[in-house]
């Protein structure tokens, strides 16, 4: 049973393609890693499945309805915290712009939250003075304040320098362990490989091959998925 | 044989009544307007940036007419022509005033409203679609994220149209508002001395400009976000809007 569900997803940019007709469907506490060449419509896919984009064809289901705000939680590549915001405003403005919190007890939460990804003593500052790694995982933290059924995740660790990518990732995969269902549109092969339940290989808008990590490395079905290991490994 | 400067005649310049009563219409006046125009501008902008054709229609024709113009003209036509159009405006309630406020509201709305879609535009999108990944409105994440952030940018041109306003001001002199330059030239006719006057009228434009720029500077580190704050500034300066040239006006 899956909790989290596109169907038939077909995207158009003008004249282009960039979703064919995708279906994919997330177990409840799975963790599927999207991989494959740019411009394959992996972040297109993530997008719709945040409702950020609006399919041209095909649905997106949560528990067989309509996700509503907050659901779906989603980080992206360049964090994009609200810049006028200090961390803990930045985590504490879901909860009073959509849930309508009182101040005090969104604190509270947000702090909370803070903590979990390790950035609590970093809650009065804002984000042009933290580090990428840290204003990550506090886009992590903006993201998980909305207890979300699911959490997508759009390259979190690409625009990082090498040093910081640990600590998001382990932010990551402590969420994957105490059960979070995800979606990883990401390059970092070794954290696919550890923590993935799936990994799926995405060209030209379509999902070309899906298998479990340990089948999906060592013995990928398809030609193309072999091409892009090759490249990548 | 050359005038000897009275230091007296511009102290009591200075100090003159109709001078500080002049002083503070054109105060009055640049504030108001200005005021009006950053309510007027924010709306055309937003039309500007509307995914509606026809609202981007409206926005365009209001910066054309008002930007093309000059705003002495657009200054007779509302004080002239506008009570011959529409008695309404004939009323005694109709004073230079108002008339200069409602024409320095909408020719600056025009300028203003290019100064803060430039600010808008300038706001990374990936604030935008954060906020839309959290739920929020289109309305909340532009006025709590968008807004706060495109501020920054727009305060450094808008202090330029401050002054360029306070100085348009002195247009109202041709409709016979009472302002610093009608206090100077009214001193000068009587006395028959033109350097004391206008010095006197010189140092007004000065002080109120100056005024200006130390709130500008203070509006400017309350929109800088540092947890440090006032003062300390350790991101670059924000861009520089391109300002659009006053000389034409």
């Amino acid at each position: 049973m899956s909790v989290l569900r596109a169907y038939d997803v077909t995207k158009w940019y003008g004249p282009l393609e960039v979703l064919r007709g995708v279906t994919l469907e997330v177990d409840p506490g799975s963790v599927k890693v999207i991989i494959g060449p740019s411009g394959s419509g992996k972040s297109t896919l993530l997008r719709c499945l945040a409702l950020l984009e609006e399919p041209d064809r095909g649905e997106i289901t949560l528990e067989g309805r309509r996700p509503g705000p907050g659901e779906v939680g989603m980080v992206f590549q360049r964090f994009n915290l609200f810049q006028n915001m200090t961390a803990l405003e930045n985590v504490m403005c879901g909860l009073t712009e959509v849930r309508r919190l009182p101040k005090s007890e969104a604190r509270e939460e947000a702090m909370a939250f803070l903590r979990r990804v390790g950035v609590a003593d970093r809650a009065a500052q804002y984000p042009d003075e933290l580090s990428g790694g840290q204003q990550q995982r506090v886009a992590i933290a903006r993201a998980l304040v909305m207890k979300p059924r699911a959490m997508l995740f759009d390259e979190p660790t690409s625009a990082l320098d090498v040093e910081l990518v640990r600590e998001v990732l382990d932010v990551m995969e402590s969420l994957a362990r105490d059960g979070m269902t995800m979606v990883v549109v990401t390059h970092e092969m070794r954290f696919a490989h550890r923590v993935a339940s799936s990994v799926i290989m995405m060209d030209e808008g379509r999902i070309v091959e899906e298998a479990p990590p340990d089948e999906f490395f060592t013995a990928p079905r398809e030609e193309r998925t072999r091409r892009f290991l090759a490249l990548v490994e | 044989m050359p005038l000897a400067f009275s230091a007296n005649l511009f102290w009591s310049a200075l100090s003159s009544g109709p001078y500080w009563r002049g002083a503070l219409t054109a105060l009055e006046l640049t504030a108001a307007s200005l005021a009006a125009a950053i309510v007027i501008g924010f709306f055309v902008a937003l039309g500007a940036l509307s995914r509606t054709r026809w609202v981007r229609s409206v926005a365009w024709l209001y910066n054309w007419i008002f930007r093309a113009t000059p705003t002495l003209l657009q200054l007779f036509f509302i004080w002239y022509a506008l009570p011959q159009i529409w008695t309404g405006f004939a009323g005694s309630w109709f004073t230079p005033f108002m008339a200069a406020f409602i024409a320095l509201a909408l020719n600056e709305g025009a300028y203003m409203s290019e100064i803060i879609r430039a600010g808008l535009l300038s706001v990374d999108p990936g604030q935008e679609l954060a906020g839309r990944a959290l739920g929020m409105s289109r309305r909340r994440i532009l006025r709590r994220v968008v807004v706060p952030q495109a501020i920054r940018i727009v305060i450094p041109p808008t202090g330029n149209e401050f002054i360029t306003l306070l100085k348009l001001t002195s247009l109202a002199f041709v409709i016979s508002l009472h302002e610093i330059l009608t206090a100077s030239q009214e001193l000068a006719v009587v006395k028959f001395r033109y350097t004391e006057p206008l010095l006197a009228a010189l140092v007004y434009y000065l002080g109120i400009v100056s005024v200006l720029m130390l709130v500008q500077a203070r509006l400017e580190r309350r929109f800088t976000f540092t947890s440090a704050g006032r003062g300390r500034r350790r991101r670059a300066p924000a861009p520089a809007v391109a300002a659009v040239p006053h000389d034409a006006r």
